[in-house]
């Protein structure tokens, strides 16, 4: 559904992508991870639209991303600045509906429902500074779904959160995806997050920033954060992942 | 918490009243001479007259009126010119010099071109007011819209934003903050200017009331003006405070 092809970037005159080639299939959930440097969220950025390639090509169902699209949705990392600090919960999940020019009659009812799906019911009258960390995390994707997307694109989303929290967005942006069917693109640091998220985990090296490794994960769903983890089919994936960061940073 | 604001509310209170005993004293004692400096209780009472008898809350009411007028024209202007050059690099780049260059000058200063151009009208009170109460609202407003977190421009892309849409639900609100500063500073040239343009196009209000009675040594009929013009300047600040916790309550944490 999405293709990168032989995609190099330069940004002012730094090379942070090079001969890049990566193809996420329709409902397929994608793990990037990689040390700091490795091009990982410029790669999310060129899925989003946000950047174009210097040479190769960047598709979407068969369509160069020229771009960013209503229908692929990108949760940032730093929702303390995504988010619109003088609108309420409610408020920020009306600007997506309100981006698309959709009918004000039943939207209230939506936003709501969206808000009890990331585990914010009743909460739409606070500000986000009202809201903790992962509330405010929690109310993001919830702007992000409200665009009903066919594509999450998630820029280390859970980096900023402490671990038990983490643990339970993980499971609910895993439900959530399977629910609605959406493929996922997904970046982080955290070798056990991407392998317990993913379908796949791609592993990539910096300067300049290239994908080095692809590993397929075969884990049963729906997963679990207790016996996943032990599966013995985990922790190798999370040697084989470990000692492949680890030459790179040697 | 209640009780401490309380306190301090009392303490200030007991400040000023401290502060009209002391010049009731100076004047009882006649350590300054009353043709001057006329005792509260004589302002007072001119100021009593002049409301009753007189045509000083007439007056009042127009330099209130030229001050709001001048302001809301500064603001108006100030904002939507702070918006174009703000959000464009380029704009910046341009005019900010001009701009820095502009500001520091005394708006008194464009007197005499506002009246070789305007005349000793009503058409150039208002026009000084405005272009001194710009300059605040214009550094304020670029301000603002240059500061806007570069993170909501690529939430409003990833949405898909209509341009103006982007202005109007993210780079203005987002802006509010430095604007009602910029509103607040404009509002106190506003009214110094409306007094000064009084005074020297002659138009009917506190500032020729003040000059005439300055000019006829009636001290008290002077500091009666100056009381009013001291309680506009008060009721105004708490009237713009009040507005601007309002528009932003979101600051209010928990």
């Amino acid at each position: 559904m999405l293709q990168i092809d032989k995609v190099n970037l330069t940004l002012g005159g730094h090379e942070i992508l090079r001969d890049v080639s990566a193809n996420i299939g329709s409902g397929e959930f994608v793990c990037v991870v990689g040390p700091s440097g490795c091009g990982k969220t410029t790669m999310l950025r060129l899925l989003a639209g946000l950047y174009q390639p210097s040479a190769g090509s960047v598709t979407y169902r068969g369509q160069r991303m020229l771009h960013p699209r209503q229908d692929i949705a990108i949760v940032f990392q730093d929702y303390g600045k995504a988010l619109l600090p003088w609108r309420t919960a409610h408020g920020n999940v009306a600007l997506a509906f309100e981006a698309m020019g959709a009918p004000r009659e039943g939207r209230d009812d939506k936003i709501e429902q969206l808000l009890v799906k990331v585990g914010l019911g009743g909460q739409g009258k606070k500000y986000p500074n009202q809201l903790s960390g992962g509330m405010q995390q929690r109310l993001q994707i919830a702007r992000c779904l409200a665009q009903s997307p066919a594509v999450l694109l998630m820029d280390e989303p859970f980096g900023a959160l402490d671990a038990m929290t983490r643990q339970g967005l993980q499971d609910e942006v895993l439900s959530i995806v399977r629910d609605t069917g959406a493929t996922a693109f997904f970046v982080t640091h955290d070798l056990e997050e991407a392998i317990y998220l993913g379908d796949r985990v791609i592993g990539m090296l910096p300067h300049p920033g290239r994908v080095a490794i692809t590993v397929d994960v075969n884990l049963p769903y729906p997963r679990n954060q207790l016996t996943t983890r032990e599966d013995p089919e985990f922790l190798r994936l999370r040697r084989q992942l470990f000692d492949f960061i680890k030459d790179a940073e040697s | 918490m209640k009780v401490e604001r309380l306190l301090w509310l009392g303490a200030s209170v007991l400040v000023f009243a401290g502060f009209i005993y002391l010049w009731q004293l100076i004047c009882d004692y006649r350590w300054v001479s009353p043709v001057f400096l006329p005792g509260p209780d004589r302002a007072w009472q001119a100021l009593m007259r002049g409301m009753t008898q007189g045509d000083l809350l007439v007056r009042w009411i127009a330099t209130i009126e030229r001050m709001i007028y001048g302001w809301l024209l500064a603001s108006l202007a100030g904002i939507c010119l702070g918006a174009v050059i703000g959000s464009s690099e380029r704009a910046r780049a341009y005019i900010g010099p001009t701009l820095e260059l502009m500001r520091p000058l005394p708006a008194s200063a464009v007197v005499p071109l506002a009246i070789a151009l305007l005349g000793l009208s009503e058409t150039m009170v208002l026009a000084v007011i405005a272009f001194g109460g710009l300059w605040p609202m214009l550094l304020a407003t670029v301000h603002g819209f240059s500061a806007v977190e570069p993170r909501l421009y690529e939430v409003s892309r990833a949405l898909g934003l209509s341009r103006t849409a982007v202005i109007f639900k993210i780079a203005l609100p987002s802006s509010m903050p430095d604007i009602l500063a910029g509103m607040r500073l404009s509002l106190t040239v506003a009214l110094i200017l409306a007094v000064i343009g009084e005074m020297l196009a002659s138009r009917d209000g506190l500032g020729s009331h003040i000059m005439l009675a300055a000019r006829a040594f009636r001290s008290p009929d002077l500091f009666a003006g100056v009381i009013l013009l001291g309680v506009t300047g008060l009721m105004s600040a708490m009237l713009l405070g009040w507005f601007e916790s309002w528009m932003l309550r979101w600051r209010e944490s928990r």
